[in-house]
């Protein structure tokens, strides 16, 4: 048990829990029991774990992240992809993120990158554009171009 | 009879047994990357199922399931690696095996060790299945309030190291399964004004997010540049000795007795049935100090243990809406997206697709005898040449691809992403992830069947204790909350 992580766990699942007991307070009948029981439980469980967490005379350290630096690189260029899907279109931030997120984790080899990134995005369009017929955020650049995309 | 002929002709037509066979090739593929599990692809597959017709969606899950638990094997043998946690085991004997220059074979036991738990365990849900959902018949809301609270609780106590954390998982989950429209008042809950909530959250959207996230970010923190050489692959074929099939069949029957009993119980993995069956065979075996050196017994008590988990772990989730692991709980999803109410009402409402499913968790994996081979093996095995670092990405695009498509939505993504990083330190901080998607699935039959038994008793709460089932599963839960509290406290006494 890692003493100060249980304590802030138990401390936001306390805190969770009794703001959404709050808000079930105005919910009417039967529709607001419901969730203010279990926002009271929660918080109680969530007690439950920062006391025990408190009173424990253990504290084995368990590290949060294990490798930092390419969790926060992932992390980061996932979240600009998720960012950049719909303004530049599903199929240019992919094939941004197939060449971006190898290189920044530390993979020098570009053209077998590009290989593997051209074969995969194909296959996506062949599975999701072509096979299923699914709508996929439009493409930019298209625009440029005049098309409906 | 009847129900399993009408199932096998469903089954047998092109769409499912097309997904049955792509799926299982899948899943080997799937488990022969470490990295990857099966847990992850049945979350990236979901959101691709909506249009798809439940028999194929659910042939999809099946093969993916029987195929990666043998997939697992591949690196397990090959590198030492285990492909999936289920095939940690594997890598005992399996490895010096491989060592010893006897890989194929030792690939050949686990794929004929696989098939065999497999079929052992689906034949298991086959017979117990449907006897279990003959005693649900007998079932009120107050009933079925019980068992949602009892599988929540049976989930949250045994899965992972804390019952506390678990069980407060489990509320986080049927909290999340509040938001949105009440559906007996037409209130709106938790929604803070945005539309896009009046729905509830997606529950495929959070459970590719929970569980498809933090795997990616772990192979991230790897940064894997490399991948495997082609020598490190190399496999030479070693005859089976005369008689050494026949030696094997003990184990087979012991590892598919002790898989398919953890796979009932709810909580237990294909990881914790591996470790017991190979136990069993070392203490049944005449040459215990052989195991850990390259015994094939090994081998095959681990891989037909983990396989014969697969089937059985069904058993609770189709007759009770109790998943016995966390793939199970995915299956319960596949229904859920289909409009089918897991539970025990499902064999009554909907026996063809029941029937159907257990018949392609026994077709999936007869087919890893014929799709599992040494050739298939190598194949499968090449794709660990492929650099980590570029799994990364892939996935990531899957992800996204899987999500954006339910509902054409971006905000989605956002979801996903939020419900990824979440689940990644909840993961390191030990709460589990199961009982949150639990929590979502039986969240809004807790509450239905809650307010239901309230109306008809006229407010009587009483009544949810009165009646001999829903008193008797209502002490089962005391006890499956209290038993492991109150053994936690006296150790924790005796270290004192």
């Amino acid at each position: 048990m890692e003493k100060r992580q249980d304590i802030v766990l138990g401390l936001l699942f306390a805190g969770l829990g009794i703001a959404a007991a709050v808000m079930a307070t105005d919910y009417t009948g039967a529709s607001g029991t419901y969730p203010k029981v279990l926002g009271l439980i929660l918080a109680l469980l969530g007690g439950a774990v920062t006391v025990r967490a408190v009173r424990s005379g253990r504290n084995e350290a368990r590290e949060l992240i294990d490798v930092p630096a390419q969790m926060i690189t992932a992390a980061v260029i996932a979240t600009i992809y998720v960012a950049l899907v719909v303004p530049i279109g599903f199929y240019t931030a992919s094939l941004l993120l197939m060449l971006a997120l190898p290189v920044a984790l530390g993979f020098r080899q570009l053209l077998y990158a590009l290989t593997v990134a051209l074969v995969f995005m194909a296959l996506i369009y062949l599975v999701f554009s072509v096979l299923l017929e699914k709508p996929l955020p439009r493409e930019a650049f298209l625009s440029f171009f005049g098309s409906g995309g | 009879m009847d129900f399993y002929t009408n199932a096998l002709a469903q089954v047998l037509s092109f769409g499912p047994l097309l997904a049955m066979i792509g799926a299982t090739l899948l899943g080997v593929f799937i488990g022969a990357l470490p990295g990857l599990n099966p847990v992850m692809a049945i979350a990236l597959l979901l959101p691709l199922t909506y249009s798809m017709d439940p028999l194929v969606a659910l042939a999809m899950v099946a093969g993916i399931y029987n195929g990666s638990m043998y997939g697992g094997a591949i690196p397990a043998i090959l590198l030492r690696i285990p492909g999936t946690p289920a095939s940690i085991a594997t890598t005992f004997d399996g490895f010096p095996m491989a060592d010893r220059g006897e890989a194929a074979k030792a690939l050949k036991i686990a794929c004929w060790s696989s098939a065999l738990g497999g079929i052992a365990s689906a034949v298991a849900l086959m017979t117990v299945g449907p006897l279990l959902a003959r005693v649900t018949l007998f079932f009120g809301p107050a009933e079925y309030f019980w068992i949602a609270i009892f599988g929540m609780a049976s989930v949250g106590v045994m899965v992972g190291s804390d019952p506390i954390k678990g069980i407060m998982a489990a509320m986080l989950g049927l909290l999340i399964g509040t938001v949105g429209i009440d559906n007996l008042s037409g209130q709106a809950r938790f929604t803070f004004g945005q539309t896009w909530l009046l729905g509830g959250l997606d529950l495929i959207v959070v459970l590719v997010g929970l569980y498809a996230l933090p795997p990616v970010l772990q192979l991230a923190e790897k940064a894997d540049l490399k991948g495997l050489t082609a020598a490190q692959l190399k496999l030479t074929n070693v005859p089976f000795k005369p008689g050494e099939v026949r030696g094997l069949i003990p184990t087979w029957l012991r590892a598919s007795g002790i898989g398919i009993g953890v796979g009932i119980l709810p909580g237990a993995g294909g990881n914790i049935a591996a470790f017991l069956s190979y136990n069993a065979a070392k203490n049944a075996s005449d040459d215990p100090s052989s195991f850990g050196k390259g015994n094939p017994q090994g081998v095959a008590a681990a891989e037909c243990g983990n396989n014969a988990d697969n089937a059985a772990s069904m058993i609770p989730a189709l007759s009770l809406g109790i998943p016995g692991n966390v793939v199970a709980a995915l299956v319960l999803s596949a229904l859920t997206i289909h409009g089918l109410q897991p539970g025990p009402q499902l064999f009554h409402q909907n026996p063809l697709l029941v029937g159907g499913f257990m018949m392609e968790m026994l077709l999936t994996s007869v087919l890893i005898f014929a799709l599992g081979g040494a050739v298939a093996t190598r194949i499968f095995a090449q794709f660990q040449r492929l650099p980590g670092v570029l799994l990364v990405p892939s996935i990531l695009i899957l992800m996204c691809v899987g999500v954006y498509v339910i509902n054409g939505r971006p905000v989605d993504l956002w979801v996903m992403l939020a419900a990824g990083f979440a689940g990644y330190f909840l993961e390191k901080v030990n709460v589990p992830l199961a009982p949150i998607i639990l929590g979502m699935i039986l969240g809004p039959m807790a509450e239905q069947s809650v307010r239901r038994a309230l109306l008809i008793s006229r407010g009587d709460a009483s009544e949810l204790l009165t009646r001999p089932i829903s008193a008797g599963l209502a002490i089962a839960t005391v006890l499956v909350i209290a038993w492991p509290i109150a053994k936690a406290m006296r150790r924790r006494r005796a270290a004192r």
